[in-house]
């Protein structure tokens, strides 16, 4: 027990607001902006604890530390147990600061049942902050599950047109890959008599032959790439996307898509390592059909939310490259990249949904030349799509390397074709300029010659915090992200050393 | 004493420019549009003049130091602990990266300067200066970045900078209302991405051959790995070093293929032109346009190793022949296409693509420092013809606006372009200055001696010719085609803008620019008149000596002043007895007289053929067509590659993307198969359990039926019930018998 | 002249038996059915009571005179029932007494 709980505040903490939230009728009385204060509060102060927990946390450290454990049901060998490690640092982090600004930027946008949909954030909260640092596998289906049940909501009631239709389709589809995973952790917490994923890759042995080994791997990996989502499967996606309130669409894109790359890493790779290798080329071989898939199809799109869903299918697909280079570069941009995409897309949803406040659409066609009418706020979106681009000197262009620098190096993973990969996957660069140009130039560029549009507001003092909270970490990355390396370096290269160890005694 | 300490300043100066312009510069200009202009405009201006003044700062101290290279570390960029992989923020201050320090800083102060005149009046004026700023800062992070991806960092920045300052005024659009500005910006940028893709690739081989990306690093480890004939263990297999740097140094030439407009991708750069006047000067004349070129010679290690290698693409066609040969096609090729056009600033676009082609195939050749010595003379002569020209087109717009104040404006026709040659004429009276500094960059542009442009030409001509092998020869033909044309499309277009007498009223009525613009054009002249003495053939070595005499610390020769960066020419000196390790085709030192007299001949040629054959008929309209319109030289006016781009690439991938996202993603993948298939079979599925499984099957079979059978059954045994007390009286009578024969008989 | 044992006890009680038992079977009138009931009781009290002799048993004896308490009892619920049947139905015949008819 050295973490003195500390975790355990945090994942919980946001549980706090709830309640405060639930009593406020009790205590005084009940106002709108009141509930609102006190979610940015318990966000922000959920933040804080983050940053304690980052400040705590020793990066030479490879191995799980700060651990919260006890026993939970003993005849089941399920724990509760919460750790943190590189691995999970950073998206605990992102976590922690993408949800306050999604809150924050739910300030106008929602205006009905405010109590439920803050309430719903901060649940929301607490199962994303779980699922990051569960270290039981079974305490970790349970917040991975329930992850979906505030989302479902706040898709189904704050959404827009086809709300129901995508609210059933995001939870039936993500829950339907989950279940092949629930199959998998109850084989493995059953015939292992715990559920605790360090003792669990510690007795690897049990469960390493082959056709169990791969079949163990696909269960978890089913659920992981629906929700990522890998080529596909990522139809669930454009309809949750474009339905999902602005602030829903932050922490979908931003925090949600990561659990599944996240699940890779944590999961799929210490505990099925030669699966891993195994299905490495196949893997790669989807994440590079999604970039360059992903890429054109978003191009094509009318609307400016469902362009930016399209190009999170080909972001995630440079993230799974990267992991599935099963190499330090690779992952650890995988990681990175997992971050950025976050702040990134996080951002573009956010800027959507400006635009979608005040003008109630978001096709492209709609807009066109309001850098003229918007010049600070179209200064700040140019900075976000450079971003997305990956423009070297922001951070998108750090993972994008990195990754690339990854697939590369695979010769292991990838066998001696790993430049082939690393080629078509670089031509997703040439691929992003054009969807995020095109994109820019009709909604900002070009004549402003619809009447509606001279009427847009530039961006108030609170847009502007949360635009400068996104654009700190975009420029900290692009300028200097040695940090972030430094933080998962030591867990990612354990784990690709014991990724190569298992590789090494297979003949 | 030296100033290297203050080379970050020299990144320093042009960042604060644009934060102070872009934060502040629109509430000055609010406030008060005079001083607004006045401040933005000598802000933005006097950052870039402290620039060059480090620049220069850092050019004594290297040359008064005997130092080769120093390097300044800002700090870590990239450091990936376990992999021992590091990019740093560094400064390399060597002689090459202080020449193009001194060409950008300088080029651009004039330039600056100048758009203060230029651009007044422009509502964005200080949004204009904000990117002038950032993109001489990105563009001094690209020539002082001491490894690859910092130089990749400003070569994506001045990317960026020249898709924001083409689309600059992002809301002008064409006659088919389409943003013209908007989609040459994004033109730009996509085609230098497809350049940025090769860049990105060499890159990743670099780090995994030599594990850094550091210029040192990587040339020491290659040459290494070449003296002592090892392969490369990577990627799980054996590589020659030959064959990977093959590899890099052709994807180098497909970035700089596109940044700096050489076939297949020049195709933007023309389109380019859509920008302000100062920015194809500054952007795409002086500066931005070199970068490939920059790249080529900073990699000249590399390329000259894979020479001596003997590494071959196909056929004997090495690496360096085919940036050769590249650079000399493009020369020739842009230079027929600048025939036929009539805008004044699309000439001297395709010039600048011919001249890069030039500077290509110097680099191709391995005469490195004459493709510098090119890059230098034409961005001072460069920048004079495009500030002239635009020059001319403020006169034009200024005679075009006197005459709608005159009232003729509205029948004389809707729309006038100020840049079409065709409208001018005879502006030789109406603007002296700027007629004397043209001709002056025309002269230079077209190799006429003593212009800057004539020494440098010849240099590469020279090496051309001064080798041996189909390679050289054929790019030393191409090339003098190439000057040729050039001779002749400057001589057309002096002869269409300055001679003659004017064919529009406009022309009549224009007016010289104000000093503000006349003043950095006077002094490019200067520089364009003065620039061939940076490394005049005469100076051999013996006469550098001589002319040093004085102040003998001062290297004046380019040649031996650059030798300190360029590695492979220091390699490929005998030194104290020993082989030298590379060898460099042959470089001319002194003047090559039949060279520079064919050239010189052929240019004059070019000249006096086109003023004989443009506008011959009097008097002279604007309607004439061109009389070389009806030759094969006017199949160039239909930029094939452009249109094989614009008609067939960008259509397919159009219809590929419209094709994938409605049919495949949307129709068959979204609505049929997720929705038909599987959420439709879903609920047929259930419709069909529930219709004919549970309601036929469960609910009426199994548990109605048991109630059904349970009433058949009672339905029956009711009969028993007679009602009759005899009747039961009788079956307690028989149980009773049953009872007694159990007891009687079974029991016991 | 034979001697009288316990055989032609148990005969005589047989005989009773089966004419009560028959006559509750076939006769219509209530009253002759109850008179058959009281006939089939009292051949067994008959039966009780030889056992009891035979067996020298006071036991059969003490459950006659059960019997004999519970006929009576039962006599006088029975003849009231009757009593009541044909206030309302004006009959004792038992046919008609099947409103219980399933």
């Amino acid at each position: 027990m050295d973490g003195f709980g500390l975790l355990s505040l945090l994942t919980f903490f946001p549980l706090v607001g709830v309640v405060i939230i639930l009593l406020l009728k009790a205590i005084r009385r009940e106002s709108d902006n009141l509930i609102r204060q006190i979610a940015i509060a318990t966000s922000v102060i959920t933040f804080v604890i983050a940053v304690v927990v980052l400040i705590q946390f020793n990066p030479d450290r490879g191995g799980l530390q700060m651990i919260d454990q006890a026993e939970w049901i003993p005849s089941l060998g399920v724990q509760y147990f919460l750790a943190v490690d590189g691995l999970a640092i950073l998206f605990v982090m992102l976590t922690a600061l993408v949800t306050p600004l999604a809150i924050i930027s739910s300030w106008s946008a929602i205006q009905s049942q405010v109590k439920g949909y803050y309430i719903f954030m901060l649940l929301l909260e607490t199962a994303m902050i779980g699922v990051f640092l569960a270290q039981d596998l079974f305490l970790f289906y349970i917040f991975w599950e329930f992850t979906l049940i505030p989302m479902y909501f706040l898709i189904g009631i704050w959404g827009g047109e086809k709300r129901v239709y995508a609210s059933i389709k995001f939870f039936l589809y993500t829950m339907a890959g989950s279940l092949f995973m629930l199959v998998a952790i109850l084989y493995l917490g059953l015939t292992n008599d715990t559920f605790s994923v360090p003792e669990l890759i510690a007795s690897r042995g049990t469960f390493a032959a082959m056709p169990v080994q791969a079949l163990l791997f696909l269960g978890f990996a089913i659920a992981f790439a629906i929700k990522v989502p890998i080529f596909p499967f990522h139809s669930w996606l454009p309809d949750a996307h474009t339905e999902a309130p602005t602030a829903g669409s932050i922490v979908l894109a931003g925090i949600l898509l990561k659990m599944g790359t996240y699940g890779f890493i944590r999961f799929n790779l210490p505990l099925f390592p030669e699966a891993s290798f195994d299905f490495a080329p196949f893997i790669a071989v989807l994440a590079i059909i999604g970039i360059i898939y992903g890429a054109i199809v978003s191009f094509a799109q009318k609307d400016v939310k469902r362009l930016v869903a399209y190009s999170s299918v080909s972001h995630l697909g440079f993230v799974m490259l990267g992991i599935f280079s099963l190499n330090v570069q690779g992952i650890e941009g995988g990681i990175l990249q997992g971050i950025n995409h976050g702040l990134s897309t996080g951002a573009l949803f956010f800027i959507v949904g400006i635009l979608y406040e005040q003008r109630h659409t978001r096709l492209m066609s709609d807009f066109g030349g309001i850098w003229r009418a918007l010049p600070v706020f179209t200064a700040l979106t140019l900075v976000v799509v450079l971003s997305s681009m990956g423009l070297p000197g922001l951070n998108g262009f750090i993972g994008e390397f990195t990754i690339l620098l990854g697939s590369m190096g695979a010769d292991e993973a990838l066998g001696s074709n790993a430049w082939i990969y690393t080629a078509f996957a670089a031509s997703g660069v040439i691929l992003a300029a054009i969807y995020l140009m095109w994109m820019f130039q009709r909604v900002f560029l070009g004549p402003l010659d619809k009447e509606e549009n001279r009427r847009l507001r530039d961006i108030n003092t609170r847009e502007l915090v949360i635009f400068i909270a996104f654009l700190i970490f975009i420029v900290w990355i692009g300028i200097s992200p040695s940090p972030y390396f430094q933080v998962m370096d030591a867990s990612v290269s354990r784990l690709v050393g014991d990724l190569n160890l298992s590789v090494a005694a297979i003949p | 004493m030296n100033a290297f300490g203050l080379a970050p300043l020299l990144l320093l100066f042009p960042a604060v420019g644009f934060i102070l312009n872009g934060l502040f510069g629109r509430r000055f200009m609010d406030y008060d549009r005079k001083i607004g202009e006045r401040w933005t405009g000598w802000l933005a201006s006097g950052l870039a003049l402290a620039a060059f003044g480090i620049a220069v700062l850092l050019y004594g101290s290297l040359a008064t130091n005997e130092l080769d290279q120093v390097t300044v570390n800002i700090f870590n960029w990239i450091v990936i602990p376990s992999s021992d992989f590091v990019v740093p923020w560094a400064m390399q201050i060597d002689t090459l990266s202080v020449t193009m320090m001194l060409v950008v800083t300088g080029v651009s102060s004039l330039i600056h300067i100048y758009a203060i005149g230029y651009m007044h009046g422009d509502p964005d004026f200080s949004r204009f200066f904000a990117y002038m700023n950032l993109f001489l800062f990105f563009m001094l992070v690209l020539v002082s970045a001491n490894n690859y991806l910092m130089l990749f960092v400003g070569w994506e920045g001045v990317g960026l900078c020249s898709y924001l300052l083409i689309g600059f005024w992002f809301d002008r659009v064409d006659e088919q209302n389409k943003p013209m500005n908007a989609n040459a910006a994004r033109k730009a940028f996509i085609v230098n991405r497809i350049g940025d893709f090769g860049m990105i690739l060499a890159m990743i081989l670099l780090v995994w051959a030599f594990g850094s990306l550091t210029y040192d690093v990587v040339f020491e480890s290659a040459l290494d790995l070449f003296k002592e004939g090892q392969a490369l263990n990577i990627f799980g297999q054996e590589v020659s070093i030959g064959a990977l740097l093959t590899a890099v140094t052709g994807l180098f030439l497909l970035g700089a293929a596109g940044k700096s407009a050489q076939i297949p991708l020049y195709v933007w750069l023309p389109d380019a032109m859509a920008g302000p006047t100062p920015v194809s000067a500054l952007i795409h004349a002086a500066t931005m346009v070199t970068a490939g070129i920059y790249l080529i010679v900073r990699s000249n290690v590399l390329y000259e190793i894979v020479r001596a290698s003997g590494e071959t693409l196909v056929a004997n066609l090495s690496i360096n022949d085919l940036v050769a040969l590249t650079g000399a096609a493009t020369a020739l090729i842009a230079g027929l296409i600048a025939f036929t056009q009539f805008d004044i600033k699309k000439v001297l676009a395709y010039s600048t693509i011919s001249q890069l082609g030039f500077m290509i195939a110097a680099a191709g050749m391995g005469a490195y420092v004459a493709a510098i010595f090119h890059l230098i003379t034409h961005a001072f002569f460069k920048a004079l013809l495009f500030l002239s020209s635009g020059s001319v087109i403020h006169g034009m717009e200024h005679g075009h606006h006197q005459l709608e104040e005159d009232g003729h404006g509205d029948d004389q026709e809707e729309k006038f372009d100020p840049q079409d040659m065709r409208t001018m004429g005879g502006l030789r009276h109406k603007m002296r200055t700027t007629f004397i500094v043209y001709v002056i960059g025309a002269l230079a542009l077209a190799g006429i001696v003593p212009l800057a442009g004539f020494w440098s030409k010849d240099e590469i001509l020279a090496q051309g010719l001064g080798n041996e092998g189909l390679v050289f020869i054929t790019v030393f033909i191409l090339l003098l085609l190439a000057a040729f044309c050039t001779a002749f499309y400057v001589g057309r277009q002096l002869k269409m803008v300055f001679f003659g007498k004017p064919r529009h009223e406009a022309a009549n009525h224009a007016k010289e620019s104000p000093a503000i613009m006349t003043a950095p054009l006077i002094i490019l002249a200067v520089l364009t008149t003065l620039g061939g003495l940076l490394n005049l053939p005469f100076f051999s070595v013996g006469a550098v000596e001589r002319v040093r005499g004085a102040q003998d610390s001062i290297q004046l020769e380019l040649e031996e002043w650059l030798e300190h960066a360029l590695e492979s020419i220091e390699l490929s000196k005998e030194v104290a007895g020993k082989v030298p390790i590379l060898e460099l085709p042959e470089t001319p030192v002194t003047l090559e007289l039949n060279v520079a007299g064919l050239s010189l001949a052929l240019a004059l040629l070019g000249l006096g053929l086109s003023m004989l054959v443009v506008y011959r008929r009097k008097p002279e309209r604007a309607e004439d067509p061109d009389p070389l319109e009806k030759t094969p030289i006017w199949w160039f006016s239909v930029l094939p590659l452009n249109t094989l781009y614009m008609n067939y690439f960008v259509p397919a991938f159009n219809w590929l993307a419209h094709w994938l996202a409605d049919k495949l993603d949307w129709e068959f993948w979204h609505d049929f198969f997720h929705d038909r298939i599987i959420r439709d079979g879903y609920i047929g599925l259930a419709n069909f359990l529930n219709k004919r499984i549970d309601a036929a099957i469960i609910d009426d079979g199994i548990v109605n039926g048991s109630a059904k059978a349970t009433g058949w059954l009672a339905m029956q045994l009711r009969k028993m019930q007679t009602g009759y007390v005899r009747n039961y009286a009788l079956s307690v009578f028989l149980g009773v018998v049953v009872l007694i024969i159990y007891i009687i008989f079974l029991v016991k | 002249m034979p001697e009288v044992t316990i055989g032609w006890y148990i005969a005589l009680s047989v005989a009773l038996f089966t004419i009560g038992s028959l006559g509750v079977l076939i006769r219509r009138n209530a009253i002759i059915i109850f008179m058959s009931i009281e006939l089939m009781l009292n051949s067994a009290n008959l039966a009780f009571v030889a056992f009891a002799r035979h067996l020298n048993d006071i036991n059969g004896q003490v459950i006659v005179f059960f019997v004999i308490t519970v006929a009576a009892a039962e006599v006088a619920v029975g003849l009231a029932l009757i009593v009541a049947i044909f206030r309302t139905k004006h009959s004792i015949n038992i046919d008609e007494l099947h409103i219980l008819k399933g």
